[in-house]
């Protein structure tokens, strides 16, 4: 117990002084000039009890007075703004940033239990030096996509206007026009949100503002993933968000459980592939299961349907999204090919045959004879017939590392799992 | 009960004539120092007394300095009785401080940041159509 400032500081809980408070970019207010009085020992912390520095400034006009509520021990364990004690990072309550690492803080919280924790953790903190964040937080940093997408990027500065006038509520405010409280509807006291309490926000439990961010979340990621796919020939699912590690074997291992993969195409460029099956159920299975939980080599990926080839979507994302058919050359020596049955209208000029396979020929030596005038490099490679102009298309797919002999069917796709690839 | 003289001289002469407004003064000041509190906040039950120790001090000041209706002896036996603020009266004569309220707003070893109240901001300076009154005497604003 502190009892004061000179008492018995050896191995007991100590007083806190500060020099500076810890606080984020909202809290702060808009103006870059700012007054602040500090307190020695103003107020006690809301969490471990202790006295300590009370800062106190106007983050602008019409705003109220913000103070420090939580000491600086207790912010730093959590790496929270000491006023509204949210994430200095991301602006997130602490259940959600935990919930998204994966942090699971034991702290104690209770009576003698608390004090002795929070003098040890003091010390701790005075050994480190100020620039990591200490205790879990510090320790797990996995930046986890869904915190980057819940975070907050501009400031919130709803949170510093004024209470609400309870006499203006009742009808009896007699100041009118220079009350500085709000005249305004208070918010709906049955709402969940409206019963916050500053232990539970600060350990991270049962937080209706962390529980409502993450339905919400949630929410969106089903919406995308199970939006049903909209013309019914469409089998490829386009894939963002690859970055340099996931490759196309990484792809190809997934996404063979859910059926027979017609064809992937990586365009690296734009960090994305198209995966495309030969079965339109196949495509629903794989979207329904992967989308909004694809997490590849630690990158967190993004699953929709692609385009037929032709069009190209009006999409909020910079990447074409485009869906590549694959063409393959017909077998040379062979008669006329047949329209596929599911390409009919799409435009496709060539298709399979049932013809004689060719064995294909050992890597290394080229089949010349009814190549048509494309290198091989281009070999496989759709032409795609995108409306829009690419103007990088051109160095789009030409990069998938193709080998020098002619593919006629999907089987002989070197790049295809199975494939004998000596 | 009659104002309780601290000298043992008589008041000078003139003094008659003053003295109906400044026993009305006295009396009110007596009522708004025992009325009821309830329904004003803490610090604005205060503020009827800064108001009328201002108003005494302003008719004194008034009568001797705009109307010299007073001679300089009855106005020295006011400010020696107490009667008007001495040292408000001294920050009154001069430029800028004409209509000063109190004392307390002038103050700035009261504030947190070393400044004047609020009230000693000219209107000009002050964001359009803010009504302030200063939590000291309830001032709207002496000197804009």
């Amino acid at each position: 117990m502190a009892t004061s400032l000179g008492a018995n500081r050896y191995n007991r809980q100590n007083w806190e002084e500060a020099d500076f408070p810890i606080l984020c970019q909202t809290c702060l207010g808009d103006n870059p000039y700012i007054r602040m009085t500090k307190e020695k020992f103003g107020k006690e912390c809301k969490i471990c009890d202790r006295p300590f520095t009370v800062f106190r400034w106007c983050p602008g006009a019409r705003m109220r007075f913000k103070k420090t509520e939580v000491c600086q021990t207790c912010s730093k364990l959590k790496n929270i703004c000491q006023t509204c004690l949210l994430d200095l990072e991301y602006g997130l309550p602490v259940q959600t940033r935990d919930y998204a690492l994966g942090i699971k803080d034991d702290m104690a919280k209770s009576d003698v239990n608390k004090e002795y924790f929070h003098q040890n953790a003091e010390a701790e903190i005075a050994n480190t030096d100020g620039t990591v964040a200490v205790g879990s937080v510090g320790k797990a940093q996995a930046p986890s996509d869904l915190l980057l997408r819940l975070a907050r990027t501009a400031p919130y500065y709803k949170r510093n206007r004024p209470h609400i006038c309870s006499f203006w509520v009742k009808g009896e405010c007699k100041r009118g026009e220079e009350c500085p409280y709000r005249h305004e509807k208070p918010t709906d006291p049955e709402d969940p949100l409206s019963d916050q309490n500053i232990k539970d926000r600060y350990y991270g439990i049962n937080d209706p503002v962390s529980n409502k961010l993450l339905n919400r979340a949630q929410e969106a990621a089903e919406q995308e993933a199970v939006a049903p796919p909209e013309d019914k020939t469409i089998t490829t699912l386009y894939i963002g968000g690859l970055g340099d590690v996931v490759e196309e074997e990484d792809l190809r291992n997934h996404f063979y459980q859910f059926g027979e993969i017609r064809s992937i195409h990586m365009a690296t460029k734009q960090n994305c592939a198209f995966v495309q099956y030969t079965r339109r159920s196949e495509a629903e299975l794989a979207a329904q299961k992967s989308a909004g939980r694809l997490i590849l080599k630690g990158k967190r990926l993004v699953v929709r349907w692609g385009k037929s080839q032709g069009t190209t979507k009006k999409d909020t994302s910079t990447k074409n999204l485009r869906g590549i058919h694959q063409y393959y050359d017909p077998v040379p020596g062979l008669p006329g090919a047949l329209p596929l049955p599911s390409e009919v209208g799409s435009g496709s000029s060539q298709g399979y045959k049932r013809g004689n396979m060719m064995e294909p020929p050992p890597p290394g030596t080229i089949q010349a004879p009814g190549m048509q005038g494309m290198p091989p490099r281009m070999m496989g490679m759709p032409p795609p017939m995108l409306m829009m102009p690419p103007p990088n298309y051109g160095g789009g797919p030409s990069h998938m590392p193709m080998p020098r002999m002619p593919v006629h069917y999907p089987s002989q796709d070197p790049q295809r799992m199975g494939a004998n690839m000596k | 009960m009659p104002r309780v003289r601290r000298s043992r001289k008589p008041p000078p002469d003139g003094w008659e004539l003053i003295e109906p407004t400044l026993d009305e003064l006295d009396q009110k000041m007596r009522e708004t120092e025992t009325e009821s509190h309830d329904g004003m906040r803490k610090v604005e039950s205060l503020w009827p007394i800064f108001k009328l120790h201002h108003q005494k001090s302003r008719y004194i000041y008034d009568l001797f300095f705009r109307r010299k209706a007073i001679s300089r002896e009855l106005y020295d036996y006011c400010l020696k009785e107490n009667i008007a603020d001495k040292n408000l009266i001294a920050k009154w004569k001069k430029q800028g401080y004409e209509n000063l309220c109190c004392l307390r707003c002038i103050q700035a070893r009261d504030t947190n940041f070393g400044t004047n109240c609020i009230c000693r901001v000219p209107k000009s300076k002050l964001e359009a159509g803010k009504v302030v009154e200063c939590v000291h005497c309830g001032c709207r604003g002496c000197s804009g």
